[in-house]
Parts: C-alpha cells; structure tokens; sequence
C-alpha cells in the first residue's frame, strides 16, 4: 500500500465539449413507476396500529373478503404505528382505510387534511354524538368528521380479585385507601403495582388518570394561549399545576417489582395473568391480552381514586379505535363498504367482547363484559373525562420523559422539562 | 448501516515507510516465519476471547430450542427435550419464505448491478484520471463517503416514493447508487495496478472501449470484485434502516424488517423470537462456513489496496 | 517496496507505471466516448439519489414542512431553535461520547485480537474465522440476542454471584444503558477491524522484527517502533471510518433500548428518524441533519489531519 501511483504530471486540458450534456436517460427508470395493473380485483391498503387486535381484524376482513369476492384488503401492521404512518404520509401513500388511535396525532393529522370526510357515511349516524364529539375535538379539516368511532377504551386500574380478596382489601375509593391497600400488599410481600417500564408509554394511564383529575379546568387551552411565555413562574405550567400528578405518579411506581425496568407490557401481561401482581396501571385494552395468558384470571377494573374526595373520581376515556380513510383514496366506494361491515353491531360488540372495549354506538347495550363492570356506572352517569397526552403535541417526547421521571423519581426535573418543552414548541410551531 | 458500509479507502496518505537499514538485515537459519515457535499463551487467550464470540451464538441455539416453560435460570442451561415448533410458528408469523425470497432477491441484485455498474464507472475514471472531468467526478462521488444516510434519510423516503422506488428494485438500486463512493475508491486504486499494455494490445486489434473493459479488464478485476461482492452482500442482507424507512408494502419486508415487526408484535414469545433470529442469521453464516478463507482474504485484499 | 500483498505483486511490473506514464505523455489526446458513456449514467444516479436529497433537504430545512401538506419559509428558524434544544444537544451528547468510547475501545480491542491472531499461533485461520462472524450478522437481530441476555440472563447471573450492583437489567439503568450499546458495538464492529488490522500486520516483513531483535528491542518497544508506525495508515483509517460509523448509531438502539430508559440513548439518528416522522417535526429534524452532517465533516477532516501528521512525524 506505500506504492505511490504517480499521476501524469502535464494533464489533458482538452474536456470533450458535449460530455457535460447529462443524460436524463437513467431518470427514465422512475418512470417505470406509477403504472398501476388494472383489473377488476380490488385491493384496499388497510393499515391498522393495534398489534393485538391483528388477530381480530383478519377475521373480520376474512368475512368481508367472503362477501364481496371483488375486495381483497390488506392488513398492514407495523410497530410504532404514528411513526409507520406519518412516513407513509411523507411518501404520499396514504393508506386507504386505517384505524388508528384517537389521540393528538390524529388530530393533527386531520387538521393537515390526510383524511377522508366521513359526514355522510351512514355507519356515522349510528354513533353516539359523545364518541364523534372526542374524535372532532381533537381536531378538525373544515366542518368535515374525518373518523368513524370504532371501539371506546377507559383507562383504569386493573387488579386481581383473587389477591384483594385473600387479603381482605375492598376497592378502594380514595388516594389514601389505594396507597393503604398498596402498602398492605407490599406488607405481604406481593408486588402492589406491575411495573413495565423497558417501555416508554406504560407510564401514559397513570399520567391521564392523575392528571385529568388533579389539574385545574382549562389548563391546556390556558396552557396554549401562555405559548412560548410558559415557565415555572407563568400563570398555568406544569411545574405549579402538575405536581401533586407528578408526585403520586412516582408514588405509585415506587410500588414496583424489582427489576420492573426491564419488563415490557407484554412481560407484563404475562406475569399479571400469572398472578404475579396485585394491581396493574393499565387501559382496558390491557385486559384481552392478559386474559389471553390466563383466561381463568378474576380481575376487575376501578377508576383512579386521585384524591380523597370518591365524588370527584372520574373515568378517563378515549376513542380507541377509529377508522378513517385517505382522502384521495381511488377506492372510496369499497372502503366505504369495508367500513359499513366493520360498524356493524354484530362486528362492534363481538370487537368490544374480544378486546374489553366499550361500544360508541348509538344504541349499545350497556357491556355486559363482567371485566368492565366497575367502570359501567361512571359511563352511564357520564362521570368521564378525556385523555390529557392528547392535547400535548407530539413533537414534545412527553414519553420518555414520563419514564424517566418513575425511573428517578425527580419530580422537578420532570415539570421543568414539561414547561421546556412547551415553550420550544411552542416557538416551534408558531408560524404553522 | 453503520458498520456494513466501511470498505477501506485505499489511497490514505502513504507515509514514506522505510524498513529497517538495510545493513542490519542479516539472514539467519531461522528467518522462515513457519520457524517460531508456537506461541500457546497467545493461542489460549485467543481462543477464551473467540467465546466472547461463540457464546451470545451458542445462547441463540439453545434458546430456539426451548419451550417458553424451560426459559428461566440463566438462559444458558441445555434445553431438556428439543422443542422444534419454535421454528414452525417463527417461519409461519414472520411469514420466513416471504423475508428470505425478498433479502435474497434485494441481495443478489444489489451484488450484480454493484458489480456490473460500479467497476464500469471506476474503470472509465482510473484510465482518465489524467482528464479533468474524471477527475471531478472522481472526488464528487468519493467525498460522499463523508455523508452519512441520517442526512439524507427524510428526503430519500419521499424521493424514492415519489419515483416509485419504494419496493426492492428501488432498495437495489440505492444500494448500488449509495454504494458508489466507497466502491470507486476500491475498483480505481486496484484498476490502476493493472498494466495498460495489455489493453493496448486489444485495442491495436481492433477491439472498441467497451470490448476490453468486458474482456479484458473486468476478468482481471475479480479479487477486488470478489471484496467488493461480500461487502456489498452483507451490508444488503443484514440493512434494517434503509428497508425500515423505504419499503412501504409489507409484502416487501426484509428479513431483518420481519424481525423486527415481530418482535413488536409477539415479542413474549421468546423461543420463537430466537428460533426466527436463528433463521434470519443461518443462510449468511452457512455461505460463511463454507467460504470463509475466501471471504477473509477478500475483505484483506480489500483493505490493502 | 513494501508492496507485500501477495495478490498484488504479479499484476504490477515494476517499471509498469513509468511506461503507462510515459506513454500518456506522449500518446495523443483522443478519448473513447465510451468512457463517458460508462461514467455518465452512473453519475446522474448518484446526482438524483444522493445529491439531490442532500440539496432538498437543505432547501427543506428553511421551512416548515411537516413532510406532506403545505409549508412556508421560516429561513432560519429551525437552525436557531435547534441551538435552543435541549433535547437535541442531549441526543448529539450522547451520540459523540458513545462514538468515542466505542472508538476507542474497537480500535483497541482490533488492534490487540490482531496482533494475537498475527503471533506464531494454533488455528489461526479457524479463530480468524470466529472473529470474522459478527461483521456477517445483522446488528438489529444480533442486537435482540443481547437485549435477552441484558435483561434476563445477566441480572440472573449477576444475582447468583451476589453482585446487587448488576441484579437489574443495565439496559433499565439511564447511567449504563449507553454502556449495553458500547458493548453490541465493539462486538460487532470488532469483527471487521481486527481483519483491517491484520491485513495490515501482514504488510510488515519479518525482517523487520528480527533486525529489531537483534538490536535487542523488547516486545513494547518493536510495538511503539515498528509495528504500530508501520500500520499507522490502517489506524488513521480505521479510527476516521468507526468514528464516522459509529456518530450514525441506529440499529444497535433500536434493538436495545430504543432510546431510553428516558431519553437517555437517543441518538441523533434516531432523534432525526423519530422526530421527522413521529414527532411531524419534518423539516426542523432536516436541519438538523443538514448540522449533522457540517459537524460529521468537519470531525472527519480534524481527525484526518491530525492523525497524518501523528502518522507522518517520527515516533
């Protein structure tokens, strides 16, 4: 490799003059693209977030495929679904039907105008004006209705009933009862609270649940017209506003299993099932799985107790699933199709049976699921609330930030951090 | 992406290395390398350093084998009875056929086109760089090595979407497209060594420009093709980023991009998780086994040049 | 001289090159257009795949894209927020600490492992061979394996020998995640350094070492003297290349700890992955990149310079 090439010393000025001409003839290649085979076979590009449901949905596409012989519909499932459908979104392939989560995201989504407008889709007309309103407060394209509502999640505390029972505990109703129930199990030696955190967002239940009770009316539209002036000394922050959240969230995850930072939510399905733990900070989705580890567990549900006061629990709840369709999409009548079959009620409430959510339409029976019966009554007196991480933008990582807050305990840290990022954003997006 | 993509420029600065006065080089009876002694301290080190290797390997066998009841423990006790529905479950939800034939499709073409097109251009410029405008074209593609992909990440996912190459043809032909800049640097230092004359004979008997290169040229090439072919298939096969971020139709999914929807969708299910890894790792390491030496001294040749 | 690769030594006559020279000098200025047709193609690729996403990027980063709808100029906005983010300094924090250590530790780790494997040993092509295996093997699958034996073998291990400092999973632990990532780095990247190495091992006659014999040089010594200058090259390269590859950490986080615990291991690449897509963030993460990449640059060529001038003044 010391061989030194000696390079001709007195080189060719002399460039042949066309050689600069480029050739667009390689840019022909992407041409071959955008050719579309057409026959009279359908294929709808479903896209669809929810890892557990994957199993739920091939049967109802199986039965939709069976009816309509000229659909096929595909079913995409990718980790991170918000990240996996925001690039689809970067490359123009908006999917044609989807059903996606709720949340800020979607909101925000929907004010860029990816999606589809759904107001006249007569599935719509069957769902209860509460359910459209938390999918249209997130955020609107125009007057449009740009979701269906599929499936309603509550987000509670799950617990096994076998172990309150064996230690005489009752449900609690207040802050002070659930941190008394948590401290008689830690007595006896059994995990209170199954921790999950190798995993960001398991920390997400407990900062709604908290947060939606304790923080004052209004802090999130206070929170926006503060914008880039928020700090710990404004009006309204996290740093004055969240803290009692903050610090009973760290609380409760002091209850934790040992070694709870490195399990993930399905270890921690898993070990719940197993009986391995007390009570468990998850949304209902979490039961379907749980119970698919051990269908003969005993576990009910019970909204946070957040304070002292038992009047002022209340249920946080959310659209879980939503079905939306690209905007552009060239198939708009059979995703319109594919959406009537998944509405119907036969379809919604053997969803809601299979994955414990609530139904969102019009004229559901109350859920006779036996798992959800602590949370039936905070339904039916409307004693319910939305998520709060919905209104947070999601550039903010409030995440990782959650978990690193239980993981070190540093409530400081954590509302600083909150207000920061805010603020950046805030600065961010001011031109938008 | 990050370690895969790291042939060895050929042309750093080559200090001026003198060996030793000539005068102290005396040659004694033992002078034959083969004439040391076997060192067996070096030899032991090496070979308890090697598990370091052998171990996190021997840990996936066995773990694949398992049924999920004999996971506890350490994870490294033998499995009890061996437990092959790990890999029946694995081939089926990663959906394995589906993953292997797209690797080994992205693969195989990313190799020939790399091969084909890269050695092409390399040629065209060692036999011109005296000319200006190879010469350019030459630092133009080799200064890219100094861009890394997270820069152009957003704006290759909506480029390629836009030309429709979001699918395995586009994948093989940015990994031919991305893989220029190191390659040219490869194939220009080697093309340099070959002697002219030969071509010039070729050409006194007639034989165009394209005729020698295909001829003549390209046969001469083959231990540097060689070196480029394993580098350019281990970083197509084992690529989780580009496949990530480019493909949109899950029926494209790559192997490592099947894993890793896997393990987001099942991932308590560590045996099958393992015997999928298992799967994923096994068509590389077997090609290995068998060409090992030759793999080797490929990737050496490489870095000589 | 020094030409000791043994492939190349029968493809170059020695007085090859003064002839090829002498005859360009005096050989008349024609040009095959095939050359060009042979380079012209290839190029326009490059231009359109690489090229011109690195430019729409920069032209992106003065806006507001989100990556889809409709977008503004914010000139330079983005860049100002950026400086202001704090998250974004943590992510290039932890990226440049944990290429440096990763750096380091390869090219230590390369150096010796190759220096073995050039010593007069047993199975020296069967351990060549072990060493090489890593560099075959996926970093996101490999990565997984590890991610098992971080989380469940070693607390296990860790409990029976009573050591409590590593009863819990250090992937779980914000101050020695980032050691989790090292260690699936080195691993892996060792592979492939140790080969670079010992091609370059190789390039030393054995003489050399047997004249330094005789001037009665002891092991230390014929290292800092002989050996290391005589591969200084392959260091300068190896160091530039792994740190280069290691600034752009990926698939090792995603596999281990994607990132966390908190945002503890967010590198820049997945800070511009996730931010970009995730977060919507689009153009602002494209700013970043476009500061990625002065940085990366301006990295390489200090290190480039540093290091020749090491290589080339005498030792």
């Amino acid at each position: 490799m010391h061989q030194d090439n000696p390079q001709p010393r007195r080189r060719r000025r002399r460039l042949t003059k066309g050689a600069a001409t480029i050739s667009l003839a390689a840019l022909m290649m992407a041409a071959v693209a955008g050719c579309s085979t057409d026959s009279d076979q359908v294929t709808l590009n479903f896209f669809q977030f929810k890892p557990e449901a994957v199993a739920d949905f091939d049967r109802l596409i199986a039965g939709f495929e069976a009816e309509n012989p000229g659909i096929t519909v595909v079913q995409n499932h990718q980790p991170e679904a918000d990240t996996a459908l925001r690039t689809l979104l970067v490359k123009d392939k908006v999917p044609d039907v989807m059903t996606l989560n709720a949340n800020g995201t979607f909101g925000e989504l929907t004010e860029a105008g990816i999606f589809a407008d759904m107001s006249a889709n007569p599935a719509l007309a069957t769902v209860a004006d509460a359910s459209i309103k938390i999918v249209t407060d997130l955020g609107q394209f125009g007057d449009e209705i740009s979701g269906v509502p599929f499936a309603l999640a509550a987000s509670s505390i799950i617990y096994n009933k076998t172990i309150f029972a064996e230690h005489d505990v009752e449900v609690p109703q207040t802050w002070d009862e659930l941190i008394a129930a948590a401290d008689t199990f830690q007595a006896a030696g059994i995990t209170a609270f199954y921790g999950t955190l190798k995993e960001q967002w398991p920390v997400m239940p407990a900062f709604n649940n908290l947060g939606a009770a304790l923080l004052p009316e209004n802090f999130f539209d206070d929170l926006r017209a503060e914008g880039t002036d928020v700090d710990a000394d404004s009006a309204v922050s996290f740093s004055a506003d969240y803290r009692e959240a903050a610090e009973k969230i760290t609380k409760l995850f002091s209850y934790n299993q040992k070694g709870a930072a490195s399990r993930d939510y399905n270890a921690g399905n898993k070990a719940f099932a197993d009986g391995e733990a007390a009570m468990y900070l998850q949304g209902t989705f979490a039961i379907a799985p749980i119970l698919a580890n051990n269908p003969d567990l005993d576990l009910g549900t019970f909204p946070y107790p957040a304070s002292n006061d038992p009047a002022e629990n209340v249920l946080v709840t959310g659209v879980d699933v939503v079905l939306a369709a690209g905007r552009d999409t060239p198939h708009r009548a059979e995703v319109d199709k594919f959406i009537a079959y998944l509405m119907r009620p036969e379809h919604v409430a053997a969803y809601g049976e299979a994955q414990s959510t609530f139904s969102p339409l019009v004229d559901a029976e109350p859920s006779t699921n036996p798992y959800l019966a602590g949370l039936n009554d905070f339904v039916a007196q409307g004693r319910i609330t939305g998520y709060i991480d919905h209104q947070i933008p999601a550039s903010i990582p409030l995440q990782p930030l959650a978990q690193q807050l239980v993981l070190d305990g540093d409530t400081d840290a954590f509302l600083t951090d909150l207000d920061n990022e805010w603020r950046k954003v805030a600065a961010r997006s001011t031109k938008r | 992406m990050t370690t895969t993509l790291s042939p060895e420029p050929a042309q750093v600065a080559a200090p001026a290395t003198t060996p030793a006065p000539r005068r102290t080089v005396r040659r004694r009876a033992r002078t034959d390398e083969d004439g040391r002694q076997i060192n067996w301290w070096i030899t032991a080190l090496l070979m308890v350093c090697s598990l370091t290797i052998l171990i996190p390997l021997y840990f996936t066998v066995v773990t694949a084998l398992k049924t999920p009841d004999q996971l506890g423990g350490t994870g490294f006790e033998l499995p009890t009875s061996i437990h092959l529905q790990n890999f029946a479950d694995a081939w089926n939800l990663t959906n394995f056929p589906r993953a292997l034939m797209n690797t080994a499709l992205i693969t195989v073409g990313a190799v020939l086109l790399t091969l084909a097109t890269n050695s092409m251009v390399a040629y065209a410029i060692a036999r011109n760089m005296h000319r200006k405008f190879f010469k350019g074209i030459y630092f133009y593609l080799v200064s890219a090595i100094f861009v890394p992909f997270p820069i152009i990440m957003l704006p290759v996912v909506k480029q390629t979407a836009l030309m429709g190459l979001d699918n395995q043809a586009g994948l093989i032909l940015l990994y031919t497209v991305f893989g220029l800049s190191t390659n040219t640097l490869f194939f220009v230092a080697f093309i340099r060594s070959i002697p002219v004359e030969l071509e010039e004979a070729a050409l006194l008997d007639g034989a165009t420009t394209w005729t020698v290169f295909r001829k003549v040229i390209f046969p001469l090439m083959s231990p540097m093709l060689a070196t480029v072919g394993i580098l350019t298939c281990v970083w197509a096969w084992n690529d989780f980023i580009l496949p990530l971020v480019v493909l949109s139709d899950p029926s494209a999914q790559t192997l490592p991009l099947a894993n890793y929807v896997f393990q987001g969708q099942f991932n308590t299910n560590y045996t099958a998780a393992f015997a999928s890894y298992l799967m994923a790792m096994a068509p590389l390491l077997i090609v290995y086994l068998f060409a090992q030496r030759w793999v080797i001294s490929g990737v050496m040749r490489g870095s000589i040049k | 001289m020094a030409t000791t690769s043994a492939t190349r030594a029968p493809l170059v006559p020695p007085d090859a090159r003064t002839r090829l020279t002498r005859r360009r000098r005096t050989g008349a200025g024609r040009i095959s257009p095939t050359f060009y047709w042979m380079v012209i193609p290839a190029v326009v690729l490059f231009f359109v795949l690489h090229t011109v996403p690195v430019l729409t990027g920069m032209f992106f980063s003065m806006t507001n894209y989100a990556g889809y709808g409709s977008w503004d100029f914010t000139w330079f906005d983005n860049y100002v927020n950026l400086f202001k983010d704090d998250q974004v300094i943590k992510a290039y924090l932890f990226t440049f600490g944990f290429a440096l250590v990763a750096t380091v530790a390869v090219n230590v780790i390369s150096l010796a492992v190759a220096l073995g494997l050039n010593a007069k040993i047993k199975f020296q092509t069967g351990m060549r061979g072990i060493f090489f295996i890593p560099n075959i093997l996926s970093i996101l699958i490999v990565g997984y394996v590890f991610n098992y034996l971080f989380s469940n073998s070693l607390p296990e291990i860790a409990e029976r020998l009573g050591i409590t400092a590593l009863s819990s999973s250090i992937l779980a632990n914000p101050d020695l995640a980032w050691v989790g990532i090292v260690i699936l780095a080195v691993w892996q990247a060792a592979a492939f350094n140790i080969i670079i190495y010992l091609a370059g091992l190789q390039t030393i006659p054995g003489e050399v070492y047997e004249a330094a014999s005789l001037d009665g040089a002891g092991p230390v010594r014929k290292f800092s003297s002989i050996t290391f200058p005589l591969i200084a090259a392959f260091f300068t390269i190896n160091m530039v290349l792994s740190l280069k590859n290691f600034l752009q950490v990926f698939d090792h986080i995603v596999a281990l700890t994607d990132g966390g615990p908190g945002t503890s291991t967010q590198s820049v690449s997945l800070l511009i992955y996730r931010g970009g897509f995730q977060g919507g963030e689009y153009a602002y993460q494209t700013a970043n990149a476009v500061i990625f990449l002065l940085v990366i640059v301006a990295i390489s060529l200090f290190q480039l310079r540093v290091l020749q001038r090491r290589e080339s003044s005498p030792s």
